[in-house]
C-alpha cells in the first residue's frame, strides 16, 4: 500500500560545499539517497517535497555542517494479503521468482495451482497448464502477497497465485 | 446370628438408613429383608476389620478402606440376596448355606487378601502411591467374590476353609442357572446395577482427601533393618518365601504386614511393616544378609509416605535417546530401537567404537595379572565413534565376522555383537541406561541421522516427536504463541498462550464465541497455529533445526515452510516451529554461518553453503563442493567490506555489488566476498549451493553497484570542484627531506655574499642550512649558509646549477609548453647568480616550498589531467589502477619503463647527433629538445598519457645525463614521487637505484663537460651506458631496475 510519509533525514555537509549551491546539494543528496531506498519496512518511492531543511549546525571538531531535513515521500509498504502485479524474473523447479516493483516475491511450488505444472524441457523453462497460461521469465503475474519478511535493507515476500483471479495476466 | 434376624419379617428401616446410606437397591420386596440383614452384617464387618488388621498382609490402608470394604460387603449382600430370592422358597438348608455365606464373608476376606499378598504384596519393588490402586484392589476383590471363580493356585494357597470350595461350586452352578433363567434385559440391568454402583463407590473413594489416607500412629509401624548392601532385594524375596512357608493362620505365622526395599536410594536397608518390633525380629530371624539384631530404625509416621514415594520411572519409547552408563560406550548416546514389554530390557542402537583389532599388540603379554581386568578403564582410551565398516573388520578380524541377512537388510555379526547399517545393536538393561537428562547433542544425533539421510523421513518425524516429548513441554510454548486446541472438548478454539504452568497452558481465546476468555488447556491438546506467510524458525530436534523460513502451507499439524537460505520447502510439525523475528542467517555450526568465508589451507578459501549438524558444505574458490568438518577449517575470514576489485572492464566492484558472468553460464549475483581474484556471489534465485557461485573477477561485469552507490559528490568529503583549483592542503607533500649524503659535499663552491664573498672552497660537511667550506685561499673551515653558496665547476669555474636537476625536469614534466621555456630561459643563463634559483637551492624547506608550489601548481593539474593518479579518488578513473594492490606495480612499471625508455630515446637522439651539440653548451637548449625528444621518441601521445609520470621522469633524465647537475635530479625525484605517489614504499626502492645511476654518471658527465666539451667522450659514456641497455629495454618492456644498474657501472 502506498503512503505519504513525512520523514526526517540528517545530512552532513563538508565545509567545502558551503556556498550558494548548498541547498541544491542537499536536495540532490536527499533525492539520491532516499529515492528507491528500502528500509526493511517499506520502499521509498519518491521524495515529494521538503517540508523543512532547517538550519545547519556546524559540528564541533570537523567543521562539517549537519542539516536535519524534513521531507515528505511516497512510500510503499507491502502487506500480507495485498494483491500486486509482478514480473517474473526467473522460474525454477522450486517456484517462481517475481519482482513487484522493487519487491521480490517468491511463489513457492505449493502456492501455484496444481494444474500449472513445471515444464523444464521448454526453452525457456516455464510453468504451464498446457493451455493459455504460461509462466516464464518476463511474464506478468497477478499475485497475492502471503507473507513479508523484512530484512536489514531489503524486503522479501512470498506470494501465491493459487486463488481466483490470480496468475498470468 | 443373621438367621435370627432373617426369621423376623421386617427389620427396621431406620437401621437401614443409619448403616447404609449409599446403595439404592431396586430389588423390590427384598429391600426390607436386606435392610434387616444389614445390621448384623455390619457388625460382622467390624469384626472383619479387626481381623483384617491383624491378619492381612496387604498394604497399609487408611480411611478409605472402610468405605470400600463396606461397598464390597454390600455387594456381597446383594448377591446373597439374589440367591435368597429363590432359595428361601426351596429348602431349609438354604439358610444354612447362607450362614455359610456369611461366614464365608468373614473368612473370605483374609483369603482374598492373601491371594493378593501371596505373590506380590510383600514385595513392593516400586510402590505406587496413588490410592486408585486400593480401589482397584477392592474391585478385584469384589469381582473375585462375585464370580466365585477362584484360580486353582489361589485355592492351593488356602490353608484353612478349603472345605468351602464345594460350596463355591454349587454357588456358581446356581448362579448360572439363575442367569440362564433371567431374561437378558433383566440381566443387563442387574449387571449395570452391580458394576455401576461399584464404579460409584470407586469414585467416592477418590474424593477422600489424600491426607486421610496417610498413615497415623494407629497404623503398623515400619522398621528399617540393616542388611547387606546390594542384597536388599534378595532379602525381600527370602521374606516372601518365608511368609509362604508360614502364612498367617498357620501355626507360627509371620506377623509382618509387608517388607520392601528402596533400592539405590537407601542401599543397605530393607523396610518391614509390622505392629511390633518383635514381629520383625521373628520374621527375619536366621535369615542371611539381613541383620535384625543391629539397631532397627523406626520410621517416623510422618516419613512413611516418603518411603513409598516414587519418581515415576521414565517411560522409554522406541526412537528416544538414552545414554549408556558404563562400559566401553559409557556416556555415549544411544537410540532406543525396541523396548521389551516388561520395560526392563531395551534394544538400543549405538555408534560402534571399534578398532577392528588394529591396536592389538600381538606380542604383548597376555594380561597383567595384577590388573583386575584388561581394559578396565576403556573410556579413557577408546576408539572414536565410527560407523561399522565390514571392510575394516575383514582386514584383521575376518574370522570374527559373519554376515547375516535379515528382513531389513544385511547385518553383521562381529565379535559377538550385531551391527546393522553401521550401527551397533545391543540389548541392555534399563539400569544400565541413563534415561533422564539425556540432552542429545546435535552432533551426536547427526551420527544417527546420517543413516536416514536418504529421505526416510519416518525416523526423522518419529524422533522429532520423541524429542518434543523429552523436552520440557512448557518450554515449547512461550507466552504469546498462537495456539489452537485440536482435541478435547474445546477443540477448535484459537488463542494465544498467556502463561504455562507445567503441562497446563493458559490461553486467551482470540476468536469465536469465547473470545476474550481465558481458558486452561493441557499441552497435549494444543498445537501451534501458523498462518501462511509467517516467518518461523524450526526448533526441536529435527534435522531442520534452526532453519528459518516462511510458511507456505499449513495442513493440520504439519507446516510447510520455505527455507530462507536454501529456498527449499521443508515440512515439519507445527509444534517444532516458533514464530521468528530474526532476520539473520540461519544455520550455525559453532562459529560458522552459512555464507561465511573460511580458509581451508594457505591457498584455498571456501564459502560455506550449508551447515549440517556436524559438517560444513563449502564451495571452494575453484568451484568444487566439499564437505568438511569444522576442525578442517583453518580460520574464518572476517569479511572485508571495503575490499575492492576490478571487473573485466576495469570498473571497480565492491562487496554488495551485483555482477554478471561474461562467459559461461552468465550467472549473476550479489558479491558476498572478494578474495584475491575470486568473487563469491550470492544468487537468490539459485537453489543449489544455497545460491552461492564462485567466479573470477576477470570474468564478470558490473550489473549494478550496491544500492545505487551515490554517483554525486560525497558531501561529507572535500568538494572535488574546489579541489581541482588548487593544491588542497591535505594533498601537500611532506617537507622535502634530503636523503643520504648531501650532494654539495665535496663540491667546489663560491660564496656569493658576505665577508667571504667571492672566495672559492670545497664543501666538507653540511647541514640543512649550513655548509662547512674549506676555502682555497685560507686553510680554514668556515660555516656558511648554503643559500649563499654557488657550486662551481672546479676546472672551468663555471657555475653549476644544482637546482636545475630539480627544477628542470619538473618543468617539462609539467607538460605545459610555456613554463619550461620560461624556466629554462630564466635559469640557464643566470646560472649561479640567479637569485630566483638560489633559494630553490639553498633553502631546502623554506625557499624550496614556493618553488615546489609553483611547480606543483603546474604539476598537479598535469597529474590530474593525465587522469592517472590525482583524479582517481574523485572521478572514478582510478579504475585504471585496478585497486590497491595493482596500483603500485602500475606505477612502477609505468614509471620506470618509459622513463628508461625515454631516456633511451634521448640517447638515441644523441646518437643521431642532432642534439649532441646542444649538450655541453647549453643546458636549456639541450634539455628542451631532450624533453621534446623524449616525447617525440615516445612517439604516441597516448604513451605519454598512459604514463605521464614517466614522462615526468624521463625529462629529468636527459638533464641529469646532460650535465653535472644530475645529482640534483636525484633529489627531486624522490621528492616528486613522495609528493604524489600514494605508495612511497614502492618508490623508495627504485629511487636509490636511480640515484645511484645518476650519481655515477654525474661525475663522468661533469668531468667530460669540464674537460673542454669533448663531445665524443661524454656521448659515448652516456650513450654507451644508458643507451645500450635502453635499446634493449625499450623493446622488451618494463624492467627499469636492472637497466639503471647496468648504466651505473659503465661510467
Amino acid at each position: 500500500m502506498f503512503f505519504l510519509k513525512e520523514e526526517v533525514k540528517v545530512i552532513t555537509l563538508h565545509p567545502s560545499y558551503f556556498g550558494p549551491n548548498m541547498r541544491e546539494y542537499l536536495i540532490n543528496r536527499l533525492n539520491e539517497e532516499e529515492e528507491g531506498r528500502c528500509t526493511g519496512d517499506h520502499f521509498v518511492i519518491c521524495v515529494m517535497d521538503m517540508v523543512d531543511i532547517g538550519e545547519g549546525r556546524v559540528l564541533p571538531g570537523s567543521g562539517q555542517a549537519e542539516y536535519t531535513i524534513k521531507y515528505r515521500a511516497i512510500i510503499w509498504k507491502p502487506f500480507r494479503g495485498e494483491t500486486v502485479d509482478a514480473i517474473v524474473t526467473s522460474v525454477k523447479p522450486t517456484g517462481i521468482f517475481t519482482l513487484a516493483g522493487p519487491l521480490s516475491v517468491f511463489i513457492a511450488r505449493k502456492n501455484i495451482p496444481s494444474d500449472i505444472k513445471w515444464e523444464p524441457n521448454t526453452v525457456p523453462p516455464q510453468y504451464t497448464d498446457h493451455a493459455d497460461q504460461v509462466i516464464e521469465k518476463g511474464t506478468s503475474l497477478r499475485l497475492k502477497i502471503l507473507g513479508v519478511k523484512p530484512d536489514v535493507a531489503a524486503i522479501n515476500a512470498i506470494g501465491t497465485i493459487k486463488e481466483d483471479y490470480l496468475g498470468p495476466l | 446370628m443373621s438367621r435370627n434376624v432373617l426369621d423376623q419379617d421386617f427389620g427396621s428401616e431406620e437401621e437401614d438408613d443409619d448403616f447404609n446410606p449409599a446403595p439404592a437397591d431396586d430389588s423390590g420386596d427384598e429391600d426390607t429383608k436386606q435392610a434387616a440383614r444389614r445390621a448384623p452384617d455390619d457388625e460382622d464387618d467390624d469384626d472383619d476389620e479387626e481381623e483384617v488388621n491383624t491378619g492381612r498382609t496387604g498394604r497399609q490402608r487408611a480411611g478409605s478402606e472402610d468405605n470400600a470394604g463396606r461397598g464390597a460387603d454390600d455387594d456381597e449382600e446383594g448377591e446373597n440376596d439374589d440367591e435368597e430370592e429363590e432359595g428361601e422358597e426351596e429348602d431349609e438348608d438354604e439358610e444354612e448355606e447362607e450362614e455359610d455365606d456369611d461366614e464365608d464373608a468373614n473368612a473370605g476376606r483374609p483369603r482374598k487378601r492373601r491371594r493378593k499378598a501371596g505373590v506380590h504384596s510383600f514385595f513392593e519393588e516400586e510402590a505406587g502411591v496413588d490410592e486408585d490402586e486400593d480401589e482397584a484392589e477392592d474391585d478385584e476383590d469384589e469381582l473375585a467374590e462375585f464370580g466365585g471363580e477362584m484360580h486353582p493356585d489361589d485355592m492351593d494357597a488356602l490353608p484353612v476353609g478349603a472345605e468351602t470350595d464345594d460350596r463355591r461350586h454349587r454357588q456358581l452352578d446356581r448362579q448360572r442357572e439363575l442367569a440362564a433363567s433371567m431374561d437378558a434385559e433383566k440381566q443387563a440391568q442387574m449387571l449395570k446395577e452391580r458394576y455401576g454402583r461399584n464404579r460409584a463407590a470407586a469414585t467416592d473413594a477418590v474424593v477422600v482427601p489424600k491426607r486421610l489416607l496417610l498413615p497415623s500412629v494407629d497404623d503398623p509401624s515400619i522398621w528399617g533393618v540393616r542388611c547387606k548392601a546390594g542384597k536388599e532385594r534378595e532379602v525381600v524375596f527370602s521374606i516372601q518365601k518365608r511368609i509362604e512357608e508360614r502364612p498367617p493362620g498357620s501355626r507360627n505365622p509371620i506377623k509382618i504386614m509387608s517388607a520392601f526395599e528402596r533400592g539405590g536410594a537407601m542401599a543397605g536397608y530393607i523396610y518391614v511393616e509390622a505392629r511390633r518390633q518383635a514381629d520383625v525380629m521373628d520374621a527375619l530371624q536366621d535369615m542371611t544378609n539381613v541383620y535384625p539384631r543391629t539397631k532397627m530404625i523406626l520410621v517416623p509416621v510422618r516419613e512413611m509416605p516418603d518411603l513409598l514415594r516414587v519418581q515415576k520411572s521414565e517411560e522409554l519409547m522406541p526412537g528416544g535417546w538414552v545414554r549408556i552408563k558404563r562400559g566401553k560406550y559409557q556416556g555415549d548416546l544411544a537410540q532406543i530401537e525396541e523396548v521389551e514389554t516388561n520395560g526392563l530390557a531395551v534394544t538400543v542402537r549405538l555408534i560402534p567404537r571399534l578398532d577392528y583389532g588394529m591396536n592389538e599388540d600381538i606380542g604383548a603379554p597376555i594380561a597383567d595379572p595384577k590388573r583386575k581386568r584388561p581394559g578396565m578403564n576403556p573410556a579413557v582410551a577408546r576408539p572414536p565413534q565410527r560407523a561399522f565398516s565390514e571392510a575394516e573388520a575383514k582386514k584383521k578380524h575376518a574370522k570374527y565376522l559373519s554376515a547375516t541377512s535379515g528382513l531389513g537388510g544385511k547385518s553383521w555379526n562381529y565379535l559377538g555383537e550385531t551391527y546393522v547399517d553401521g550401527f551397533l545393536i545391543k540389548d541392555l538393561k534399563v539400569q544400565h541406561l541413563i534415561t533422564k537428562n539425556v540432552n542429545p547433542r546435535l552432533e551426536e544425533v547427526t551420527m544417527f541421522a546420517r543413516g536416514s539421510e536418504d529421505g526416510t523421513s519416518n525416523l526423522d518425524l518419529a524422533s522429532l516427536a520423541e524429542t518434543l516429548k523429552n523436552s520440557a513441554a512448557e518450554d515449547s510454548y512461550l507466552p504469546g504463541d498462537p495456539v489452537e486446541v485440536f482435541r478435547g472438548e474445546q477443540q477448535g478454539l484459537i488463542g494465544r498462550t498467556s502463561s504455562t504452568r507445567g503441562d497446563i497452558v493458559t490461553l486467551l481465546v482470540t476468536e469465536g464465541d469465547l473470545a476474550g476468555q481465558t481458558i486452561d488447556a493441557p499441552v497435549k491438546s494444543l498445537r501451534k497455529r501458523f498462518r501462511e506467510g509467517d516467518h518461523v524458525k524450526v526448533i526441536g530436534g529435527s534435522r531442520y533445526q534452526d532453519e528459518l523460513g516462511m510458511v507456505v502451507q499449513v495442513k493440520d499439524d504439519t507446516v510447510t515452510l520455505l527455507s530462507d537460505m536454501s529456498m527449499q520447502e521443508i515440512t515439519v510439525f507445527s509444534k517444532d516451529l516458533r514464530l521468528s523475528a530474526e532476520t539473520g542467517v540461519d544455520g550455525k555450526l559453532g562459529m560458522f554461518d552459512v555464507h561465511d568465508l573460511v580458509q581451508l589451507d594457505a591457498a584455498t578459501v571456501a564459502c560455506i553453503v550449508k551447515v549440517d549438524r556436524e559438517s560444513l558444505r563449502v564451495l571452494d574458490q575453484n568451484g568444487s563442493i566439499r564437505t568438511i568438518l569444522p576442525t578442517q577449517v583453518a580460520n574464518k575470514i572476517t569479511p572485508r567490506k571495503d575490499a575492492v576489485a576490478t571487473d573485466r572492464n576495469g570498473a571497480e566492484i565492491r562487496h554488495g555489488d551485483t555482477v554478471r558472468e561474461v562467459y559461461g553460464e552468465q550467472r549473476n549475483g550479489v558479491i558476498l566476498h572478494i578474495h584475491r581474484s575470486f568473487l563469491f556471489l550470492h544468487n537468490k534465485a539459485q537453489a543449489e549451493n544455497s545460491g552461492i557461485v564462485v567466479v573470477r573477477t576477470t570474468n564478470v561485469v558490473t550489473v549494478s553497484a550496491k544500492g545505487g552507490r551515490s554517483t554525486g559528490p560525497d558531501l561529507t568529503k572535500m568538494n572535488p570542484a574546489l579541489m581541482r583549483n588548487g593544491v588542497p592542503g591535505g594533498m601537500m607533500g611532506p617537507p622535502q627531506k634530503s636523503f643520504g649524503r648531501d650532494r654539495m659535499i665535496g663540491k667546489t663552491v663560491m660564496v656569493r655574499k658576505g665577508p667571504f664573498k667571492g672566495l672559492v672552497g670545497i664543501v666538507k660537511d653540511s647541514t640543512d642550512m649550513q655548509a662547512r667550506v674549506e676555502l682555497h685561499s685560507k686553510n680554514k673551515l668556515i660555516s656558511i649558509p648554503k643559500d649563499i653558496l654557488v657550486v662551481k665547476d672546479p676546472v672551468t669555474g663555471q657555475t653549476i646549477d644544482m637546482g636545475r636537476g630539480r627544477g628542470g625536469p619538473r618543468v617539462p614534466h609539467g607538460g605545459s609548453g610555456g613554463p619550461p621555456s620560461a624556466w629554462q630561459g630564466g635559469r640557464t643563463p643566470m646560472g649561479a647568480g640567479d637569485s630566483s634559483r638560489t633559494p630553490a637551492w639553498g633553502g631546502p624547506s623554506s625557499s624550496r616550498t614556493p618553488a615546489w608550489a609553483g611547480i606543483g601548481g603546474s604539476r598537479t593539474p598535469a597529474w590530474k589531467q593525465d587522469g592517472s593518479r590525482t583524479s582517481n579518488p574523485y572521478d572514478g578513473s582510478q579504475t585504471a589502477y585496478g585497486g590497491f594492490g595493482s596500483r603500485t606495480p602500475a606505477w612502477n612499471a609505468g614509471a620506470r619503463t618509459p622513463y628508461v625508455g625515454s631516456g633511451n630515446s634521448d640517447f638515441d637522439a644523441f646518437a643521431a647527433g642532432s642534439r649532441t651539440p646542444a649538450w655541453g653548451s647549453s643546458n636549456a637548449g639541450n634539455r628542451t629538445p631532450a624533453w621534446g625528444g623524449a616525447t617525440a621518441s615516445n612517439g604516441t601521445k597516448d604513451r605519454g598519457y598512459d604514463a605521464p609520470t614517466p614522462g615526468g621522469y624521463s625529462a629529468p633524465t636527459p638533464g641529469a645525463y646532460g650535465s653535472a647537475p644530475t645529482p640534483g635530479v636525484s633529489a627531486p625525484t624522490p621528492g616528486a614521487w613522495a609528493d604524489s605517489a600514494p605508495t612511497p614504499g614502492a618508490f623508495n626502492a627504485p629511487t636509490p637505484g636511480d640515484k645511484r645511476a645518476y650519481d655515477a654518471p654525474t661525475p663522468a658527465a661533469f668531468d667530460n663537460a669540464g674537460g673542454s666539451r669533448p663531445y665524443d667522450a661524454p656521448t659515448p659514456a652516456l650513450g654507451g651506458s644508458a643507451a645500450t641497455p635502453g635499446a634493449g629495454a625499450y623493446g622488451d618492456g618494463d624492467d627499469g631496475g636492472p637497466r639503471s644498474e647496468e648504466g651505473t657501472p659503465s661510467p
